[in-house]
């Protein structure tokens, strides 16, 4: 492990560790565009010069690997002449359009002038101009005036999904990133390039223009698009509504993970939020009566999913939960079902089109927490519950948010099941063709409405966190089974999805030890996980 | 880009292939470097002789000889300036720019070519004789100006001896 002292400070690092990597170790930011640490050295950026003792001229700081011994420093005058030239040279042919330019207020040319440029503009000549609006593939839009030809996204494509749509085209101050003549850029991470492009040469076509980033605020949060569970951030626009037109949810970002999902997230994870602020959304509890469904209040609405619960027996009740619901929503129905005694539980339906996977991010399985529902005793296949449905044995059947008619199993024979129910109780964010034949349909708040937590395919039990308030009256499911708990007489548990966290992992072994503070922001495994026993 | 003008074949992928000996030339350049694609240089040119200038379908099928990315290719190909990426004409004329040349009369030189053939430089004449090119140096500043004509240089020029040339170009 060499040792070597940055800016005076001392450290020891692994060996290979590059002199950015070096620096943060030591708390020393080196400003740079091109390098990414999951990403090739390129070398092609030259922000990131530092002065190495003995050496005779600044040296780049990402193609440099730390030495015992080493002396470096990142902040000398030298250093500092050179950063402000080279951030010259990056803006001769920029066009300086920020007051329209999307990455405004995110942007690193912005960034680094301010901080290391602040020189006063000395190009006198035309600057050299370049296709500007030009969109790449359905989610990323090209500016080739602004881009400094980093090569990020190049090397993103050439290097995580090996797709190598992208290149530098032309040469000197012609040069340009591109694709090849004739195609896009489609493959399944394209949103990623916006994220690693440092300028405003790559934006997103479809949060672009929505509203100006300061006015965005963030929460950490995991995607739910399938059983990866990638970290993302939750970017909202609560301050200017009229931006985007009651679009709340502007974007989501990937958010580090080394354990899970590095740097990336899924262009289908990415762009899957749409349903958050969609017109399909289940606002208030409603009563469906002869073919007419009228609002109803959460008091009514509980306490006819209670008494139903009371008058029937265990075997007149069904239940198709879903793992797509948080762990504290599942272990809240564990214990309403444990209470009634109700058996006739599943969870897996089958979708209609088999998921797709990859090697890198994507799963098949496109639910959350099928791994969560399954430690509960609730994964289980939700098929005996729908053919004791179609043989009339149901007088109630409570679903969570599946759509029955849009899955793999027949449609005569989940309409056939759906008719022959006396009560059907749908719990979903949105209306579907299941939650229109429910009796009593009860709304529930969308993932990044609410606080709860999700188990990975690998185990690993991660926090997300509310974003926006719940729209309408929706509720978490957590707290609507809180609900008709009390009104079976159980004491009132919980005020947060957190007291169901901590009761849950006093209950099932997998979770013994858990809480919301130890799952921190990067999550924890469960215990026996496959990935606990043989860490990656 | 306009594809093949007046070139038979070219724009049809399935006829812009390798010979077997050429193949069994790309194997062998291709096992000169420490990695394979330094050879994309040479075959590059080698499909330019063969086909007289690199189409995209061409990029395509050099691509999948290296195992590399079309775009990669792509790169490559507008880096150069001695890569063809439109047809040229019959004869190349490069007419040097360059200081030397600058200073011996060379804009006066490219100003007669331009006028005799109807093109700017960059151009292939209408007939499709003669693409005309603007270049840096050629490395015979002591015959300013000069130009290269096809694989042949043609030394302290003038107009006269110019049109001459022009005339023996088929």
């Amino acid at each position: 492990m060499p040792r070597l002292t940055v800016n005076g400070k001392q450290i020891e690092v692994p060996a290979g560790t590059n002199l950015i990597e070096a620096a943060r170790h030591a708390g020393v930011e080196v400003p740079h565009y091109c390098y990414h640490p999951s990403l090739s050295i390129a070398g092609q950026c030259r922000l990131c010069m530092v002065d190495i003792e003995k050496a005779p001229r600044p040296t780049i700081a990402c193609n440099t690997v730390a030495a015992d011994g080493m002396v470096v420093l990142t902040e000398t005058d030298r250093v500092r002449e050179t950063r402000k030239s080279i951030m010259e040279f990056h803006l001769i042919n920029h066009p300086l359009d920020c007051p329209v330019c999307d990455q405004a207020g995110e942007c690193w040319l912005q960034i680094y002038y301010m901080q290391h440029g602040l020189y006063d503009p000395r190009m006198t000549d035309e600057k050299v101009h370049k296709p500007k609006a030009v969109p790449l593939g359905p989610h990323v839009i090209l500016d080739a005036e602004r881009c400094i030809l980093c090569s990020r996204c190049v090397r993103f494509c050439d290097e995580i999904t090996g797709t190598g749509e992208l290149g530098i085209f032309e040469r000197g101050d012609h040069s340009e990133i591109g694709l090849f003549p004739g195609t896009e850029l489609d493959n399944k991470y394209s949103g990623n390039v916006v994220d690693i492009c440092p300028v405003g040469a790559l934006t997103d076509r479809d949060f672009r223009f929505q509203v100006r980033v300061w006015y965005l605020e963030t929460a950490k949060s995991v995607c739910a698009g399938c059983a990866r569970g990638c970290n993302i951030e939750v970017h909202v626009n609560r301050r200017r509504p009229h931006h985007a037109e009651g679009r709340r949810v502007a974007r989501l970002k990937p958010r580090v993970n080394a354990d899970v999902n590095q740097w990336w997230i899924c262009d289908a994870g990415r762009y899957g939020f749409g349903f958050v602020d969609d017109n399909d959304r289940l606002l208030a509890p409603t009563r469906r009566e002869g073919g007419t469904s009228s609002d109803a209040t959460w008091d009514e609405a509980i306490g006819a999913v209670a008494a139903a619960l009371r008058r029937l027996s265990p075997d007149e009740v069904g239940v198709i939960a879903s793992p797509r619901m948080a762990n504290e929503d599942l272990f809240a129905l564990r214990r309403l079902l444990d209470i009634c005694a109700v058996r006739r539980v599943g969870a897996q339906v089958p979708p209609r089109v088999p998921g797709d996977e990859d090697h890198i991010l994507i799963r098949a399985d496109k639910n959350p927490n099928s791994l969560g529902a399954e430690l509960m005793g609730l994964g289980g296949d939700a098929r005996p519950v729908l053919d004791a449905a179609r043989a009339r044995q149901l007088k109630c059947l409570w679903i969570f948010g599946h759509d029955l008619m849009a899955s793999r199993w027949p449609e005569a024979e989940v309409l056939e099941a759906l008719r022959a129910v006396e009560t059907i109780v749908f719990t979903g964010t949105n209306a579907n063709r299941t939650s229109e034949r429910a009796h009593w349909v009860l709304p529930a708040a969308a993932w990044v409405e609410r606080d709860g937590t999700y188990t990975n395919f690998e185990g690993r039990v991660q926090r997300f966190r509310q974003a926006v308030e719940p729209l309408g009256q929706a509720l978490a499911e957590w707290e609507m089974l809180d609900r008709v708990l009390a009104a079976l007489g159980e004491a009132p548990s919980a005020t947060r999805a957190e007291h169901w966290f901590r009761r849950l992992a006093t209950v099932v072994p997998a979770f013994a030890g858990l809480s919301y503070q130890a799952l921190g922001d990067t999550g924890r495994l469960v215990a026996g996980s496959v990935a606990a026993r043989a860490p990656r | 880009m306009s594809e093949g003008d007046g070139y038979p074949g070219l724009t049809d992928p399935a006829t812009t292939v390798f010979s077997e000996a050429q193949l069994a030339e790309v194997r062998r350049l291709q096992s000169l470097y420490p990695d394979p694609r330094g050879a994309l240089l040479p075959v590059l040119y080698m499909a330019q002789e063969t086909f007289g200038w690199i189409s995209l379908p061409l990029e395509e099928y050099v691509a999948t000889l290296f195992g590399l990315s079309p775009a990669h290719v792509h790169e490559v190909v507008t880096f150069y300036t001695l890569y063809f990426r439109e047809p040229p004409g019959r004869h190349v004329v490069s007419v040097c720019h360059n200081l030397s040349c600058h200073l011996a009369g060379a804009p006066g030189i490219i100003a007669h070519l331009r006028q005799r053939l109807g093109v700017d430089p960059g151009e292939t004449s209408e007939d499709g004789r003669v693409t005309l090119l603007s270049v840096e140096c050629l490395c015979a500043c002591e015959a300013a100006p000069m130009m290269q004509v096809d694989d042949r240089y043609e030394l302290n020029l003038t107009p006269t001896k110019v049109d001459r040339i022009l005339e023996g170009l088929a």
